[in-house]
């Protein structure tokens, strides 16, 4: 069953999985905007304008920083190839755009980053399932009975535990109570994501190394698990819960 | 009677707030200690001696004729920058790419870069190669692959396929389907160069 859905959704199509969950995601998140004070326009709107930055953003950061080789060919600035494109810079630029979008709309943070949550939440899921069609985001090798063959050889099904972890995660927030303060939603999300990539990136076989033995990924969800508690310490203290 | 204070202490907002935050400090005590334990000590991270066709991994080795008659074996050009092109004359973004391959391979083979195109011979007419490399003015070595054999190593799924092959015979990087920019070859072949 892995190996039909593989085939099926293999790179490039891979990529139809994300697009997919980004849409189900903005029509699930649709529904329940409004209790967070943010209005269906205006979720469409960060949306669109993030996308926009994202796609812009990563493409153009992506010839800056690769100047001398679309020097000699500018027009390929156009390709459809998607591997043109710098990730990282594509969402900071996202992140800038819906910032200021937000801010234009005066539009509160926290309520509006608690309306997207949702379409984050289906977009792990649809990251987790592309991981699992392109092979990458792999396990380390195991001799678990649940073991995937994978990259000649049998590994930890890393991104069918990644895709559980992403299910539970929206499951959790989608029939949580929307009662707390605003911000809270978010934070319980992006919590409960560091929480499960610092679990789970030790049973991933594709992990950068710093000091030679420790997993950057771990550390890094650390770090945001952290500021996301003491984050969210503070918002309920102000909001004396 | 623990019990009992614990349920008077929790029940005032200050001792609530301490009892979240010593939960907070549990989780990421728990957190770090679990950091320590599944460090990877063993080097299972390391997947550069297994062969397997992703990013990271040794390159799958083969050994193929040429269309000139020449024997190519990839192993052999151990410490030069390779890109294996899996490719069909059928296929219309491997067409595409062609010419950019050509002219990037011009630009840099004498830094040492090595280009194999593998026809897909075997779901290809081997009659329409020799018209197709000289229609493109292609210079680089065609290696055809007959019995599937880097079809199969290279778990082919869509064409064309790019495998750009470090100096130590792992694989930098993997561009699934075309056409290539000439920009995203030279960024490729550059990082491969290196």
């Amino acid at each position: 069953m892995i190996e039909a859905f593989r085939s099926l959704f293999a790179p490039p199509r891979h990529l139809i999985l994300l697009v997919a969950a980004m849409w189900i995601g903005l029509v699930l998140a649709e529904k329940r905007t409004q209790k967070h004070g943010v209005t269906k326009e205006q979720l469409n709107n960060i949306v669109f304008y993030g996308l926009f930055g994202y796609i812009i953003g990563g493409r153009v950061l992506f010839a800056l920083n690769n100047l001398s080789a679309f020097s000699q060919s500018p027009l390929s600035i156009f390709s459809p190839n998607p591997d043109l494109f710098d990730p990282t810079s594509a969402l900071l630029i996202a992140i800038l755009v819906g910032f200021v979008y937000g801010q234009r709309q005066k539009l509160s943070l926290w309520r509006t980053f608690d309306a997207v949550t949702p379409a984050f939440a289906v977009l792990a899921i649809g990251l987790s399932l592309s991981h699992l069609a392109a092979g990458t985001a792999f396990g380390r090798p195991t001799d678990l009975p649940w073991g995937i063959d994978l990259w000649s050889t049998t590994r930890h099904p890393s991104q069918i535990y990644e895709l559980l972890a992403s299910l539970f995660i929206f499951g959790w927030l989608w029939f949580k109570k929307m009662d707390s303060p605003p911000g809270i939603y978010f934070l319980t999300f992006t919590a409960l994501t560091a929480g499960a990539r610092l679990f789970l990136e030790a049973f991933r076989g594709d992990s950068t190394l710093i000091l030679g033995e420790y997993r950057l990924a771990q550390i890094a969800a650390w770090v945001v698990l952290a500021v996301v508690l003491v984050t969210s310490e503070k918002i309920k203290q102000q909001a004396g819960n | 009677m623990r019990k009992i204070l614990w349920e008077i202490n929790t029940n005032t907002p200050d001792m609530k707030i301490n009892k979240r935050t010593y939960i907070y400090i549990l989780i990421l005590a728990s957190g770090f200690v679990w950091i320590l334990f599944s460090a990877d000590r063993s080097g299972t991270s390391t997947s550069g001696l297994i062969p397997a066709p992703q990013q990271g991994f040794l390159a799958p080795d083969f050994e193929l004729q040429t269309t000139t008659g020449e024997t190519v074996k990839l192993s052999a050009l151990r410490g030069q920058p390779v890109l294996v092109n899996l490719w069909a004359t059928w296929c219309p973004p491997c067409r595409a790419e062609m010419p950019s391959i050509e002219k990037v391979y011009n630009e840099y083979k004498e830094d040492g870069l090595v280009v194999l195109a593998v026809d897909m011979t075997y779901q290809d007419t081997q009659s329409n190669i020799a018209p197709f490399v000289a229609e493109y003015g292609l210079t680089f070595p065609i290696l055809l692959d007959q019995s599937s054999e880097v079809g199969n190593a290279y778990q082919l799924r869509s064409l064309p396929s790019s495998f750009f092959i470090n100096r130590d015979g792992t694989i930098n990087e993997v561009v699934i389907g075309g056409p290539m920019a000439e920009a995203l070859l030279r960024t490729r072949v550059e990082e491969i160069l290196k």
